[in-house]
């Protein structure tokens, strides 16, 4: 199913993600990253540390969601954002010199898109030896717009 | 502390009484109530050896039970500090320490209110008012009475001379930290754990004062006693409830994260069922103690919620044009919702936050009692809009990518 294009722009249009994990117990767990999205694959992909407890809760439970938003403390006519559902899978837990080929290029691929887009932010920040790739395919996304919602399901 | 110093943690008469077998092969509490039970148990024999009258045994059981009760009280106090997690603030902590070191000094102070107490009434008992001992014994008691009932008195007095000392302490040490706290700096604080044992401590010397008018009946035939008693149950009271009272306005979240939830607007909230999640942005309130976000009864975050309580509460800044000094504060933990049923006894809680909720967003509230929205989303307060509350059991900060563990 194709995405419809306000949720592309929001999922374009933005840098900040909030994801959510949650480990076996049921018990959430919140962080913000920064992520980059690729439309033919209908996947969110960020870059994270492989010792953070969001890889824990992964490991445990694969489902995650992860909200963009676009907020304003005057007007919540204004507020816009949407929520994915989805499952997430991390691209080889491990240094990365062990990497495979494949992975280290989508790797790089990421990073670069990472660094075109966020370039004051990474500017300085190289690869980490711990970092791993974490994507998330998304199955199903709510967008609102002040009080209207609309949702689909993909795949 | 010291490690031997804080292993002890006992008073005086406690660590007598605890030597002396069969106490000393009891644990701590039940040695107390073996003391107090052997008494009850003498008191009878003698009162029936010298014939007293029931009333006079009533009496004497009144004053032992009124003893036990109080024992069981302050002696939760040792176990209690015992327990107690350094704060992270180095005044905070010094100032604890102090007020331990006093409580349970190693030249045993606790004792003297007692001491005097004790003097003083035994005095007025033998050469001002003796007919109080008539009343209890009856003419000419007999010395072993005499010296059972001294025994008795001594058990009480002491413990009322504790009661003063541990609650002015506590009234002092709540001063103190509340002042201690209005100087913190970054991620300086006590945890919420800790400072919620201090207010139990002094929720129990309320519970103590309010035992001491069972003393009444049995001194009742002296007004000047009467009168004691009442300033002693009054001066107790006040004292632990002003502590109590001065400790729940000690901030439990160092100034950062403090500042952070007072002044950012916007929260999002995290929770999962059968290991499907959902997050989503919520509009909150913190009134310096609890954080509150409301939400449409409708919503699909408070169907979940209500069939798994466990959040996670994320607060943050988010300033794109500098992305390392964000920050961002993870609350883990419980949500309570407050519903129908919540307003007979929490009332005022759910008004006051509803007014900080006018107050921190204004516009929103204007926008949503003004459309004709879906009926899920209008104002009509506390009914369709469900007041939750977070609960926090853990804490995660970070300020830029640096991640911080805060104890609560």
């Amino acid at each position: 199913m194709k995405i419809p294009h306000e949720m592309l722009n929001i999922l374009y249009g933005n840098y900040f993600g909030y994801v959510c994990t949650s480990d076996r117990s049921d018990q959430p767990h919140i962080t913000p990253v920064f992520f980059v999205y690729e439309e033919p694959l209908q996947k969110i992909f960020f870059i994270t540390n492989d010792r953070s407890k969001k890889v824990k809760n992964i490991l445990e439970n694969p489902k995650v969601s992860i909200t963009v938003d676009i907020r304003d403390t005057k007007n919540p006519f204004n507020n816009e954002g949407i929520l994915a559902q989805g499952t997430a899978q991390i691209t080889e837990k491990g240094p990365i010199y062990f990497l495979s080929e494949e992975t280290l290029g989508l790797y790089r691929d990421i990073y670069m898109e990472f660094k075109g887009k966020y370039q004051a932010v990474i500017e300085n920040r190289p690869m980490g030896e711990n970092d791993v790739i974490v994507q998330i395919k998304i199955e199903k996304m709510v967008y609102w717009k002040g009080p209207h919602f609309k949702s689909i399901k993909l795949g | 502390m010291h490690n031997d110093e804080k292993k002890e943690m006992k008073w005086i008469y406690e660590i007598i009484v605890g030597s002396i077998p069969p106490f000393s092969l009891l644990p701590y509490r039940y040695s107390i109530l073996l003391q107090l039970l052997l008494l009850l148990v003498i008191g009878l024999i003698l009162g029936f050896i010298f014939d007293l009258k029931p009333i006079s045994l009533i009496y004497g059981s009144l004053g032992i039970l009124v003893a036990v009760s109080w024992s069981l009280l302050i002696l939760q106090l040792g176990p209690t500090l015992r327990k107690f997690r350094a704060p992270l603030s180095k005044d905070e902590n010094e100032l604890l320490e102090r007020y331990r070191g006093i409580l349970f000094h190693r030249n045993h102070y606790e004792a003297v209110p007692g001491i005097l107490i004790f003097i003083t009434f035994m005095s007025y008992l033998f050469y001002l008012s003796p007919q109080l001992l008539d009343f209890w014994l009856g003419k000419y008691p007999d010395i072993v009475l005499l010296l059972f009932v001294s025994l008795l008195i001594w058990d009480i007095c002491y413990r009322m001379g504790l009661g003063i000392w541990t609650s002015i302490l506590a009234l002092w040490r709540s001063i103190k930290l509340k002042k201690l706290a209005e100087n913190r700096s970054e991620l300086e604080h006590t945890p919420y754990t800790e400072l919620n044992y201090l207010r139990k401590l002094d929720i129990n010397n309320v519970f103590f004062g309010m035992i001491s008018l069972l003393l009444i009946p049995i001194i009742q035939q002296d007004r000047v006693l009467v009168a004691i008693i009442l300033v002693f149950f009054i001066f107790i009271i006040l004292t632990s409830f002003a502590s109590a009272y001065i400790v729940s306005k000690v901030p439990w979240l160092p100034p950062d994260i403090y500042n952070l939830v007072m002044e950012s607007s916007f929260a999002y909230i995290g929770n999962a069922l059968h290991g499907t999640t959902h997050v989503t942005p919520v509009v909150y309130i913190f009134d310096g103690q609890r954080i509150f976000f409301n939400t449409s009864k409708e919503s699909k975050k408070l169907k979940i919620l209500r069939k798994n309580s466990k959040v996670a509460f994320l607060i943050d800044t988010r300033d794109m044009s500098n992305i390392y000094e964000n920050k961002a504060v993870l609350f883990t933990g419980e949500a309570k919702i407050y519903g129908l049923s919540d307003i007979p006894l929490r009332f005022f809680q759910m008004l006051g936050a509803r007014s900080l909720f006018l107050k921190k967003y204004p516009e929103y509230t204007k926008k949503y009692a003004t459309s004709d929205l879906p009926k899920a989303w209008q104002l009509t307060p506390i009914i369709s809009r469900i007041l939750v509350e977070i609960k926090p059991v853990r804490i995660i900060y970070w300020r830029g990518a640096k991640q911080i563990s805060v104890p609560v």
